[in-house]
């Protein structure tokens, strides 16, 4: 590995650039799933306490 | 509208969560940038030292939604409702979710400090079946049809899995280990104080917020089964 036996690391910015991608694409990822499973709970609540024939 | 006598959860309504989660994703994008561009470069790891300031804060918050999780799973015991029931499975989802993730940046960050993608030291290990315990669970719920049995069932099993998570927190001061000690303000330079913290909370807030929304889905979905006849909770029939 680059860097070893000089007590630094050199380079790596291909893990820290992967680290911080799949951290946003697992964050948003989980907040728009949770988004569309509230919506399509509070569409199917709507519709099966709407009036009958409204 | 609820009547006095259902008791069915009704959702909060309102865009307190959505607030909590664009506030904890406006934190991170700052926060990061500050770790990535702005923070000097440690001196044995170099920039793969970055990787920090979001492992940490994952770390953090994962355990504290799944010691949330802990604290629902009691109260839900203890006094019954179903919110808390919604409450817990939301905080267990949100926290199996931020570590999943903590164990996936964590590889990345082995790999070139420790030369491998993973190794059973008991740091990984703790932190390994401490997803599996949680994940399962959530998993379990699925296949329990009864509201009243799987809210009973799921507190028990979530305090059992809970037992881990000091386990996980104290492994690095109890056994010999190739993870560091702790990250905190006292052991981190102050040079990466400031984007370890925004991040911190950065997570903190979209953690609330997805907690919070994510509890609303369980509570529609509970209302949805609890349709008339409308069973009580476990502990307002007296306990398990």
């Amino acid at each position: 590995m680059p860097g070893m036996g000089v007590g630094v690391i050199e380079g790596g910015w291909e893990f820290v650039w992967t680290a911080y991608g799949v951290s946003a694409a697992i964050l948003v990822g989980y907040a728009v799933s949770v988004h569309v499973r509230y919506r399509a709970e509070r569409a199917r609540r709507r519709r099966e306490e709407a009036p009958q024939g409204a | 509208m609820e009547s006095a006598v259902d008791p069915r959860p009704t959702p909060a309504e309102g865009s307190i969560p959505y607030l909590l989660i664009g506030l904890g994703l406006a934190l991170l994008l700052w926060g990061s940038g500050w770790g990535l561009f702005v923070a000097p470069q440690e001196s044995y790891m170099g920039d793969v030292q970055r990787i920090m300031y979001v492992h940490v804060p994952t770390a953090w918050n994962a355990m504290l939604a799944l010691t949330f999780a802990f604290a629902c799973a009691m109260v839900s015991l203890l006094r019954g409702g179903w919110k808390w029931d919604a409450r817990l499975e939301a905080a267990m989802e949100v926290g199996v979710t931020l570590a999943v993730l903590l164990c996936i940046q964590g590889s990345l960050w082995a790999k070139p400090t420790w030369g491998v993608w993973w190794d059973w030291d008991p740091r990984l290990t703790t932190t390994a079946v401490m997803v599996f315990a949680f994940a399962a669970i959530l998993a379990l719920r699925r296949f329990v049809d009864d509201p009243v049995r799987r809210a009973a069932w799921s507190a028990v099993a979530a305090i059992i899995a809970f037992a881990d998570v000091p386990i996980v927190y104290f492994s690095v001061r109890w056994w010999n280990s190739l993870h560091q000690l702790q990250s905190s303000p006292e052991t981190v330079s102050r040079a990466f104080h400031w984007p370890l913290r925004i991040n911190a909370f950065g997570v903190l807030f979209l953690m609330s917020g997805l907690i919070a929304l994510r509890a609303r889905v369980a509570e529609l979905r509970l209302r949805d089964e609890l349709g008339p006849p409308l069973p009580l909770p476990a502990a307002a029939q007296g306990g398990l």
